[in-house]
């Protein structure tokens, strides 16, 4: 250990301070979310008002809305998680901390999914955690609480990794409101399949061992392609 | 082979290049289309289940299946824009978008127009069904992506990454589907015995069908990427004396 070539010093400067970007920009994310309240409260009560509309406007009765409960509940997180991911990188993009997030030496990948992780505790976890309640609104079958709460709970991180590619390549645009919608929809359907059908399937009585493990594949897959993706469409979308 | 590789980023040379291709692709589709659509409508016999329906099957096959390549292409010209940073790529990349999106509606719209005598419904929410329509969704997102950003360069990049998330996401949307439900029949297997389900009579007008929309394919991809590449090198010398020439 007597080489101290200046590489070898700086790859270790280089690692030491991963960690610890990694972690200053998940607890500064986090920090800013709870300054400004309404961003947790926002994706949460986007979700409750959503899940009530639908017994208004198919029917009150039990049976109709037991049926349907699970499907309203995946597709209302989904979109609960669509409308907040527009604060994913939109305030970094106006007031320029976006970009010295890119000129910094560290990667960018680990950068992108501390954010990713602190905007899924923010929005996605508040939306797992109501789910239960709603679930019971809803007249869901009982035993198929806990099947809806994991399948939540695995799923809407690929919601929100896949979720960051479209806000990454929208983020620069001047109106983005739809198209982000219109590209990031699409992608999220066998998400939303899996953990829906994992849901309806334990209500008869069925196995979901299956399901969950391709969600958790999903999740593995997201979480190694969503975040590259997302770097290489900051990196063009700042330029 | 490295001179070729380097020829074909000059869009010049693909446009002079692909007039000369032209004429033959146009006259090869004629025969194709002409002996497959003849061959289809009139000689095939009727099936034993669905009858003279079973004709629509020569337009719905070859539709979809050159749907389901769009997608392919439009990711490998976007790894091409990303790696080797080619314009003509790009271009490619931005008229088979459009094209994917018009051959995925056309194979719901034939599928529609067969489902309808033998299901008995011209829509059912079936894996096979399910897929192309989010097939088409995700043509129009990058279709929608690509007018939206103003910058042609940073279009073509975010446009390249957008085809390969997609690409990578549409086996993962098929399985799923296709898990989650299926109605619509397999593809049939094909055999040279003249006995069995799928004898040469049915499947042999079905691959020059497939052969002439693909041409029909190729000519249109062509003609757009002509038109583009005449829209974006207006500014060039050889565009310019091209005009004047008429």
């Amino acid at each position: 250990m007597t080489d101290k070539s200046p590489v070898s010093v700086a790859d270790t400067q280089t690692l030491t301070s991963l960690g610890k970007a990694f972690r200053s920009t998940l607890s500064r994310d986090l920090l800013i979310a709870f300054k400004r309240r309404n961003d947790i409260l926002n994706p949460v009560m986007f979700f409750l008002i959503v899940v009530s509309l639908f017994p208004l406007g198919v029917s009150p009765d039990p049976q109709q809305l037991s049926v349907i409960a699970a499907g309203v509940i995946w597709v209302s997180a989904l979109l609960a998680s669509m409308l907040s991911l527009d604060n994913l990188f939109r305030a970094d993009y106006e007031d320029g901390s976006l970009e010295q997030l890119l000129l910094s030496p560290q990667p960018l990948y680990f950068m992108v999914l501390a954010k990713n992780i602190s905007h899924w505790l923010v929005s996605g976890l508040p939306v797992v955690l109501l789910s239960p309640v709603l679930a019971y609104m809803l007249y869901l079958p009982s035993e198929a609480y806990g099947t809806l709460f994991i399948s939540l709970l695995i799923g809407t991180p690929v919601l929100s990794l896949f979720g960051s590619i479209g806000v990454a390549l929208t983020v620069g645009l001047g109106s983005r409101g739809l198209i982000l919608a219109v590209i990031v929809l699409p992608l999220t359907t066998p998400v939303l399949i899996v953990g829906a059908k994992a849901v309806a399937d334990v209500s008869f009585g069925l196995p979901v061992g299956t399901h969950f493990a391709i969600l958790g594949a999903m999740l593995a897959l997201a979480l190694t392609i969503a975040p590259l993706a997302s770097a290489a469409a900051l990196k063009i979308s700042v330029n | 082979m490295w001179l070729w590789f380097s020829k074909l980023g000059s869009p010049r040379w693909f446009y002079e290049l692909s007039g000369k291709w032209l004429p033959w692709l146009y006259a090869a589709m004629v025969v194709f289309m002409a002996v497959g659509l003849t061959w289809a409508l009139l000689f095939v016999p009727a099936d034993y289940q669905q009858g003279e329906t079973i004709r629509i099957m020569y337009v719905h096959v070859p539709v979809a299946s050159i749907s389901l390549a769009c997608f392919p292409l439009m990711a490998v010209a976007g790894t091409i824009t990303l790696v080797w940073r080619m314009k003509l790529a790009d271009m490619v990349a931005k008229c088979v978008a459009p094209i994917g999106a018009w051959f995925s509606g056309l194979a719901l719209l034939s599928g529609a127009i067969w489902g309808e005598p033998i299901w008995g419904v011209w829509w059912t929410w079936d894996a096979r069904l399910t897929s192309m329509l989010i097939q088409f969704f995700l043509f129009i997102g990058v279709i929608a992506l690509r007018s939206a950003i103003e910058s042609q360069d940073a279009a073509a990049k975010a446009c390249a990454i957008l085809a390969i998330v997609g690409a990578i996401n549409v086996p993962i949307i098929k399985y799923s589907v296709e898990w989650w439900n299926t109605l619509h029949q397999p593809a049939s297997r094909i055999s040279m015995d003249p006995m069995a389900p799928n004898p040469p009579e049915i499947w042999v007008p079905l691959l020059i069908m497939i052969a002439g929309v693909y041409l029909f394919f190729i000519i249109t991809l062509l003609l757009r990427t002509r038109n583009e590449i005449l829209v974006r090198e207006r500014r060039s010398k050889w565009v310019q004396d091209l005009v004047r020439k008429g």
